[in-house]
């Protein structure tokens, strides 16, 4: 009978591609790593971020950006329960102040923000950036002070649920602010960012700084 | 549709009579059985071979609470294999971690596995995979090396001894530049 014959064919043809997905059909294993796409540009926001004077709290008081006038400032935002992505930007722009000549060197200022207040005191901050840097300075404040700052510069974070012991790990972006001396903000550098784009970044504000 | 060709056949683009079809596709079909039964064997007499290369863990600033394991980690074998554990005895808590960098924002994530393919390797690097050392039991000092166990899908452990020093980033910055002065 045809419709038999047809019906066993089909179904062996059928057993064929089982058979053949059981043994060769392989799932496309996720990527491992997302390739680090650096991002050239702060993410599309409806206005540039616009930077400009904040006031947050360092070991020995009050700290201001205008109390840096006259240098080249450097802002990077972390936390230092960080273990990977802020000491290793940290790293790299304690590595170019090192690169500068020591008549540049003394116009840059790092500065640290921290994205976690609530365990980054002042004091803990002292401690921290200075291993990176002595001219890396650690700024903390309350919760609203440093989301405020965050946002006049397109910095962004976010705290994750703690787990059974209280400990939480904060995302953020890992971009370096450059302000140039007349506490402009003029760019982000990347995550990443080598020494020595970050010496060029610097060489480049002191230089449009001196021409004006 | 269009028929199964026919190998079979004079003409092999003809469509195959029902009967000759069906023997074939039984032929095929015993061949793919065979196949299947040979693969597992196969998988399983090539025992992996992994190689731990370059480990090192992360020198941290005084009275920082957490630190990172990076490594490479080879796979001469021919299977996949997945790191799915680690140890250490200076942390209070040890956990596979990946990053990601959405749109510039860093996400720190816990992962139950860091998949090393056959006769390939995975690197844990800054930005990338990591072991996290979590709540560091104390202080790590330069020149110190931390005692990491990995524990590997196939019930395998590997000991490695993790000297403690600067991020491989930075020591790369500082070897790029030396060279330049040179």
């Amino acid at each position: 009978m045809p419709t038999k014959t047809l019906l066993m064919a089909l179904i062996a043809a059928l057993s064929a591609i089982l058979i053949l997905l059981a043994v060769f059909w392989e799932p496309v294993p996720p990527r491992p790593i997302a390739r680090i796409a650096p991002h050239e540009r702060l993410p599309a926001a409806t206005a540039p971020p616009a930077g400009g004077e904040f006031t947050l709290q360092g070991a020995q008081g009050n700290v201001r950006l205008s109390d840096f006038r006259g240098k080249v400032v450097l802002i990077y935002f972390g936390y230092t329960y960080c273990p990977d992505v802020c000491p290793t930007s940290l790293s790299l722009l304690a590595q170019a102040l090192s690169e500068l000549a020591p008549n540049e060197r003394e116009r840059v200022q790092g500065i640290f923000i921290s994205v976690d207040p609530e365990r980054d005191t002042a004091a803990r901050l002292q401690e921290y950036t200075p291993f990176f840097h002595p001219q890396i300075v650690g700024l903390s404040g309350t919760a609203a002070q440093i989301a405020r700052v965050a946002e006049q510069y397109g910095a962004r974070y976010h705290k994750q649920a703690p787990d059974a012991e209280g400990r939480y790990a904060v995302d953020h972006s890992s971009a370096t602010y450059v302000v140039d001396p007349q506490g402009r903000l003029t760019g982000a550098l990347p995550h990443a960012s080598t020494p020595t784009q970050i010496v060029a970044a610097v060489r480049e504000q002191l230089a449009s700084a001196a021409s004006r | 549709m269009i028929g199964p060709t026919c190998h079979g056949c004079p003409d092999p683009t003809s469509t195959c009579p029902p009967e000759k079809f069906k023997a074939m596709k039984f032929r095929s079909s015993a061949i793919t059985l065979a196949a299947a039964l040979a693969m597992p064997l196969s998988t399983l007499a090539g025992e992996a071979d992994l190689t731990v290369v370059a480990p090192y863990v992360r020198m941290v600033p005084p009275g920082t609470p957490n630190s990172a394991a990076f490594m490479t980690i080879a796979n001469n074998g021919t299977s996949d294999r997945r790191l799915v554990k680690a140890d250490s005895p200076v942390a209070r808590a040890v956990e596979l971690h990946s990053h990601t960098n959405e749109q510039g924002l860093m996400r720190m994530r816990q992962v139950s596995a860091i998949e090393i393919k056959a006769k390939s390797r995975t690197e844990l690097k800054s930005g990338g995979y990591h072991v996290m050392l979590i709540d560091l039991r104390q202080p790590l000092k330069e020149g110190e090396t931390v005692a990491l166990t990995l524990t590997f899908d196939d019930g395998s452990m590997s000991r490695v001894d993790a000297p403690v020093r600067k991020p491989q980033a930075l020591l790369e910055a500082e070897q790029a530049s030396a060279h330049g002065r040179h």
